[in-house]
């Protein structure tokens, strides 16, 4: 056997934490999630029931994990471009500042650090019936609108609460892009009299091609696992408009008691999650590659 | 003289731990989980102090249980953790079927001095609709709210109604009259009757359904015996409230507090919260309490409505002396009827006891707290919630495929009602 040399031990103590980490909350209870697939286990009774595939035919067919699926994909088409535009913005804008760049960039950032459940006590306080804005909206369009009762106006309550709590955070990311892109390509565009727009097209946004891939798989991702926002505002409603992953997985193992059919669905949710960020992944090189990165 | 400090200093310090650890020793220790309701709180804290004061062999923790997402759930996950307390409080019977078919709960009747206990609080009767089916107690009930509607009377007096209606067709016309006077004010408001979480049926369903079939079990066993012609006049009068424009279902905040609804579910355990924050709602004055009301074609001589009951469980994950220990401060709780009166004044709600009428402590609560002779009034007519382990989901089907749409206007009553049927048959199937 090969005796370690140093410069392995240091490595191996180096990245142990993490591998120690990753096997306690990984690991160990992805191979427990597995087993409980095939069970009717309700999570504290001694007993529990081998039933086969049952769990998974009950939840390909279930309205709810449907729900789940497509509210996932209706906050994606407002969160995504909606998150890109902001974080993108406020770091341009950050990028442009000539001094307390960092200050400033931190305070885009505090929303990250906000608990959810704050926020949305704040927003439901903000949009209820009575809030003291209800004049203003009854002042500009005639009525209240019925925020959280109407689904298309509950996904995007939904969509632009996540948008202002992660904003902040991706425009850090794009914030380093910023400032790895060589001046010289700016000024050689000036040379050719391009204006911002077309910098910031056929410059920034291609250059800043490893940012944006970061982010994009970061908030794709993010989109599979919502719940404080929903489970606070709506419940999941109306009639599953905003019934994503998470609050499904969670009603099922903490409201039903039914922890197998609740690991059932957050395999499924973890397969989808999986697809869908290789597609992301896929169309996002191609992109690049178009722009000239390997 | 340096080292003799020194020596003197580490000798004491010694003997100190020498002492802590002699302590830790002598006393086992437990944890009581108390509702996450701070009056709740501070009654059994000021209470475990005064225990842990009286001997030196048991040593009693109080914490709050926490509420987010539930309380089920927070029990739940501890249990699965093996981090159960040694006894926690606000279970109700349905979620104590689902602990007691996991086996996750001690049965209280096999303790010593159970039945003594029993015989001191008079609660004989009362112990037997908390009894399991195995004929074993797993819930020693501390509790039960027979939960009444709360009504602005202040508001309705300038509607020139002087009393609460008792119909549905009275409420109707109070509806009709609120409108014509307030057109921006509701009959009521309440978000959560679009809303699938399964506990809020307890406060809008099951009050109602109630009055309405006289207490007609919903559930029995694996078979739904409830009065179909109840559930569908029940939803028949949501429906109507909200194609009129009286119900409100949208997020509102403090809506009866604040005269925007008139009419809304009413627990004892808002009224210490009322005194400190809305000290102008006065009963008799600006609002009621009063029984749920009844559909027009029934003629019971008095509405039923919920009990919203809750008692207290010792966890069998516990070793036998944690058991033990805990059953000694609980019974020490519950003997001494001083602790039951002080639960009244602190939390607003009336002991589990059954000699409430004849016990000489009580003889002024109701003078004190004249709130609360409305909910003793009714605890004969309040039935408590389902004990079955498949509370939840019955109940979140109850509001998905009945109720709600039913409320939105998606369905008819009967349609509503036999859906929910079907899938709460499903349920109960499974």
């Amino acid at each position: 056997m090969k005796k370690l040399g140093w410069e392995e031990v240091r490595g191996w103590s180096l990245t142990s934490p993490y591998l120690i980490f990753t096997a306690i909350f990984f690991i160990v209870p992805l191979i427990w999630g597995v087993i409980l697939l095939f069970t009717n286990w309700n999570l504290i009774s001694p007993h529990r029931d081998f039933v086969g595939l049952a769990n998974f035919i009950e939840a390909l067919k279930s309205p709810k994990v449907h729900a789940a699926f497509f509210t996932t994909y209706k906050v994606m088409a407002i969160f995504i471009p909606t998150v890109l535009i902001t974080s993108l913005g406020i770091a341009l804008l950050v990028n442009s500042l000539p001094r307390l760049k960092g200050l400033i960039s931190v305070g885009f950032f505090v929303p990250y650090l906000v608990s959810g459940v704050a926020v949305s006590l704040v927003i439901n306080g903000m949009l209820s019936y009575n809030s003291p804005l209800s004049p203003v909206f009854r002042q500009l369009f005639g009525y209240v609108p019925d925020w959280f009762g109407n689904p298309v106006l509950a996904v995007l309550v939904i969509s632009f609460m996540i948008t202002w709590k992660l904003s902040g955070y991706y425009a850090l990311v794009f914030l380093s892009g910023l400032s790895s892109i060589p001046k010289e390509l700016y000024e050689a565009a000036d040379i050719d009299g391009a204006g911002w727009w077309t910098k910031l097209f056929k410059i920034t946004i291609p250059m800043l091609y490893p940012s944006l891939y970061t982010v994009m798989i970061l908030a794709i991702g993010l989109v599979f696992g919502i719940f404080t926002e929903p489970y606070m505002l709506t419940g999941g409603g109306p009639d599953l408009a905003t019934h994503t992953w998470y609050l499904e997985i969670y009603y099922q193992a903490f409201s039903s008691m039914r922890a197998g059919y609740a690991s059932t669905i957050a395999l499924i949710n973890a397969t989808v999650t999986f697809i869908s960020i290789i597609i992301v992944r896929k169309i996002m090189e191609r992109w690049g590659k178009a722009h000239g990165w390997t | 003289m340096r080292k003799g400090l020194a020596l003197l200093v580490v000798l004491g310090l010694m003997l100190s731990l020498v002492g802590v650890a002699t302590i830790a020793q002598a006393s086992v220790k437990v944890t009581y989980w108390t509702a996450p309701n701070p009056t709740q709180e501070i009654f059994w804290r000021q209470l475990a102090d005064k225990f842990n004061a009286s001997q030196d062999k048991i040593h009693v923790y109080v914490t709050a249980m926490v509420e987010t997402p539930t309380s089920e759930a927070t029990i739940t996950n501890a249990i699965a953790g093996g981090k159960a307390p040694a006894a926690s409080g606000n279970i109700f019977p349905g979620f104590g079927a689902t602990l007691v078919n996991s086996e996750a709960l001690v049965p209280l009747d096999t303790l010593p001095g159970w039945d003594e206990l029993i015989q001191k609080r008079a609660m004989q009767d009362i112990i037997k609709s908390w009894t399991f089916s195995d004929g074993h107690v797993y819930i020693f009930p501390i509790y039960a709210n027979a939960m009444l509607f709360g009504w602005r009377i202040d508001i309705l007096r300038e509607l020139g109604f002087n009393e609460p209606p008792t119909t549905y067709s009275g409420m109707m016309k109070v509806g009709e009259a609120l409108k014509a006077k307030y057109p921006n004010k509701f009959l009521t408001a309440r978000e959560a009757l679009i809303n699938p979480t399964w506990w809020q049926r307890w406060f809008d369903f099951f009050m109602l359904y109630n009055a309405a079939s006289d207490g007609q079990p919903f559930v029995t066993g694996n078979s739904v015996t409830a009065d179909d012609a109840a559930v569908i006049k029940v939803f028949r009068f949501y429906g109507d409230l909200k194609a009129n424009d009286y119900l409100l279902t949208r997020k509102a905040t403090n809506p009866f507090e604040t005269g925007l609804a008139v009419w809304r579910d009413l627990g004892p355990w808002s009224f210490p919260g009322w005194k400190e924050n809305w000290p102008e709602l006065k009963l008799g004055e600006t609002f009621v309490t009063a029984p749920p009301p009844l559909p027009d074609d029934v003629s019971y001589a008095h509405a039923k409505t919920f009990a919203d009951a809750k008692g207290l469980v010792i966890y069998a994950q516990r070793s036998p002396e944690e058991q033990a220990a805990i059953w000694e401060f609980i019974k020490w709780v519950f003997t001494d009827p001083i602790n039951d009166r002080a639960w009244a004044d602190a939390t607003g709600m009336l002991p589990m006891r059954g000699d409430l009428s004849t016990n000489q402590t009580f003889d002024n609560v109701f003078e004190e707290h004249p709130e609360l002779t409305g909910y003793a009034d009714e605890m004969a007519y309040a039935v408590p919630a389902m004990a079955n382990d498949k509370f939840a989901d019955i109940q979140t089907a109850l509001g998905e495929k009945g109720l709600i749409p039913v409320i939105l206007g998606k369905k008819t009553p009967e349609q509503g009602w036999a859906d929910a049927k079907a899938a709460i048959e499903a349920i109960l199937a499974r």
